[in-house]
């Protein structure tokens, strides 16, 4: 089984990568890392998850302009029920377009149906609860802006806290097994039953997590500290 | 009235001199109430003259120092280092580092006609109040100690401080920048400037060993950076094989690190000077070799700053080791929710001699009241140096001692080397002070950590004390 990064070099921010090791190391998993002048390896050969991170703002830009080319490829990939994870504001890189503090308008790759806002005096942070098939998703989101669009469900559906933007319901976008989320951070290792959901997606058969117990124990606690109403959700 | 301070006219001098009144009044006010050390003339003179910093009388000389780490101890450090020459210097140093705290600065820096009482003042600025500062107050010599990963929640990454800062830096400041930090380094490139760094030194490697390491790409063509060295995250000398882009040579250039002689020397174009060094960590070397080169910006000669380092320490506010029983016990300061501060603690300790146990107490106690905190900085955070067989026994606390028990799983630490209790102080109970090892109590900032930090100090010395009874 393979497990692609694209652009580690840029998408990284927050511990995201955190989330191909564990996936990784749980299933016994190859990581192959394609950097930005590099040919995806999911063009050419079988991996099993596509996953990009969060970046910066110019990372934005310098990923949408090296991915362009295999956009798609990816969206094939999607056809044949591939499986991509998107967190962060990579989720941006694949919409419309965002629109920036005086103004301007970044086109992106114009794949999703969202288009996004930057606003970079206001930091956005937010934890969030949500739902995925029954299974409880907690979650950070740090952030310049939001997202609007005709997502349909989206990947989550928002318990409490923002979903896309803070007056929408659904949670990322998800066509097929493509997903993206705003979530950031160690959103597997956070999310053990999410974990388990992406390895079956992905071919593992009967999948076991490291350290599931102390992860699950973990995973446990958030979710009644998040559920807890008495809880402030927004930074 | 100073070359940088425009004089207030009309209505602006009526509001100007009402905050600057009401403020100094407040300030024999918060004595006598025991509320000394806050913003509050600060903030109170903002509220009542928003432009107050423009206005507000400030010495012929100004010095800032920002970055992500090290900014507290270099302000000390060259403020040590002008007493010690006998200059009257104004400084923060004791207060905040945001518009307020500076403004509050000023105001005991002024007299009541709004004339300044000191020449020079060293102000430690932080990064994101600097377009709250900048504008207003304009540095003679502004320092970047470093840019680094911070909180996630206010500093988002060291590319958006950078751009923060280049775009409130007033252009006729010169800057003094980090070498070895092509993102600091790289900080209003049409400004006046000259670099420090640290040449290249044993401990030293070519490839980045750290889970951070913020600076991969080209800044000019985003092709893939080389490293000549890497001391540590994108701390190094870097060239860009595609462009030539490369690190800046250094005008003040640290080496010849001897940790044995405790001493290093510093070159520039006026010479060299070989330094009593004031600690064995990297990053205080960092924060000497910076202070040095500010001394040498403002026209000190290297025999002098010499002499006048040989008195210095550096402040032990964040780290403080007491002999209880047959163990040391260490309060090491652990800044929480920054995952580079934390590494460099953990590197650290993990290559300090000797047999070591840990309390892990660095949550965010604040956050907790409020929310929950944003742990994704432990998966940026180097838990892997913890993983050495010196670290006998790790005890994880607080409301996040689970995430921090499963992170040292991943991090490859053995399952029987830790302990994880909810209550800071029941971790105490926990421990096994075996004779003669190193008792470490990590903690972080925020103001309800601390004192428990302090409860869990205490409590740790009593039981090794009683252990030997």
């Amino acid at each position: 089984m393979t497990i692609e990064i694209l652009y580690p070099e840029i998408c990284n921010l927050y511990g995201d990568l955190s989330n191909v090791e564990y996936l990784a190391r749980s299933a016994g998993a190859r990581v192959v890392s394609t950097s930005l002048r590099e040919t995806p390896r999911f063009t050419s050969e079988d991996v099993a998850l596509v996953y990009m991170g969060t970046t910066t703002e110019r990372g934005q830009v310098l990923a949408r302009d090296a991915f362009a080319p295999f956009l798609d490829a990816l969206k094939k990939r999607t056809e044949a029920g591939g499986v991509t994870l998107v967190t962060g504001n990579a989720m941006e890189i694949f919409g419309e377009y965002i629109d920036l503090d005086g103004g301007e308008r970044l086109p992106m790759l114009d794949w999703l149906p969202i288009h996004s806002t930057r606003r970079l005096m206001k930091r956005y942070n937010s934890l969030y609860l949500g739902e995925l098939d029954g299974m409880k998703i907690v979650g950070y989101k740090s952030q310049f802006g939001h997202s609007w669009g005709e997502v349909g469900e989206g990947l989550f559906t928002t318990l409490r806290g923002p979903g896309i933007n803070p007056d929408a319901v659904p949670e990322g976008v998800r066509i097929g097994n493509f997903m993206a989320t705003y979530l950031l951070g160690p959103l597997t290792i956070l999310n053990p039953p999410f974990a388990r959901y992406l390895l079956t997606l992905m071919g593992a058969e009967e999948p076991a997590l490291l350290f599931e117990e102390a992860a699950m124990d973990a995973y446990r606690t958030r979710v009644e500290e998040f559920s807890d109403p008495r809880r402030n959700l927004t930074y | 009235m100073d070359k940088h301070t425009p004089k207030p006219r009309g209505l602006n001098a009526v509001r100007f001199y009402l905050a600057l009144w009401c403020a100094k009044l407040s300030v024999p006010l918060l004595r006598i109430t025991r509320h000394n050390g806050t913003n509050f003339p600060g903030e109170l003179a903002l509220k009542l003259c928003p432009d107050f910093l423009k206005f507000v009388a400030r010495p012929e000389t100004i010095v800032t120092v920002t970055g992500t780490d090290g900014k507290t101890s270099v302000t000390n450090l060259i403020c040590d280092m002008l007493e010690g020459a006998g200059r009257s210097v104004l400084s923060n140093r004791l207060g905040s580092n945001i518009n307020s705290g500076i403004a509050t600065c000023l105001i005991t820096g002024c007299t009541a006609l709004n004339r300044p009482r000191f020449s020079m003042a060293v102000l430690e600025v932080d990064e994101r109040s600097s377009r709250r500062i900048y504008p207003y107050v304009t540095p003679d010599l502004t320092v970047i100690t470093n840019l680094f990963r911070d909180s996630i929640m206010r500093n988002a990454h060291p590319e958006y401080i950078a751009g923060f800062l280049t775009d409130s830096m007033p252009p006729e400041t010169k800057l003094l920048l980090n070498g070895d930090d092509l993102i600091s380094s790289g900080v209003a490139p049409g400004n006046p400037r000259a670099y420090f760094g640290l040449e290249r030194m044993d401990s030293d490697v070519t490839e980045c060993v750290n889970r951070i390491n913020d600076l991969r790409v080209c800044p000019k063509c985003a092709g893939k950076l080389r490293y000549e060295f890497v001391r540590y995250h994108h701390i190094g000398r870097a060239f860009c094989p595609d462009c030539g882009f490369r690190s800046p040579d250094c005008d003040y250039a640290g080496g010849d690190v001897d940790l044995k002689a405790m001493t290093m020397t510093v070159r520039d174009a006026g010479g060299e000077g070989t330094y009593k060094l004031l600690s064995d960590s990297v990053f205080n070397i960092y924060n000497e070799l910076t202070a040095i080169a500010v001394l040498r910006e403002l026209g000190f000669a290297h025999a002098a700053v010499m002499k006048l380092t040989e008195g210095l320490h550096i402040a032990e506010s964040r780290y403080r080791a007491d002999k209880a029983g047959s163990v040391e016990v260490v309060m090491h300061l652990s800044k929480d929710r920054n995952a580079l501060a934390c590494s460099r603690v953990f590197d650290y300790i993990s290559s300090c001699p000797g047999e070591k146990e840990l309390i892990l107490m660095m949550n965010n106690l604040n956050d907790e009241m409020n929310w929950s905190e944003n742990t994704c900085w432990l998966y940026d955070c180097d838990f892997e140096f913890l993983n050495d067989p010196s670290i006998t026994h790790i005890v994880t606390t607080g409301p996040r001692a689970r995430d921090y028990r499963l992170r040292l799983l991943l991090a490859g630490v053995p399952a029987e080397r830790i302990d994880c209790v909810r209550e800071e102080l029941a971790g105490v109970d926990r421990l096994r002070l075996a004779p003669g090892s190193h008792i470490y109590i990590l903690y972080g900032t925020d103001s309800m950590n601390m004192k428990l930090a302090a409860q869990v100090r205490e409590a740790t010395i009593k039981k090794a004390e009683e252990a030997v009874k």
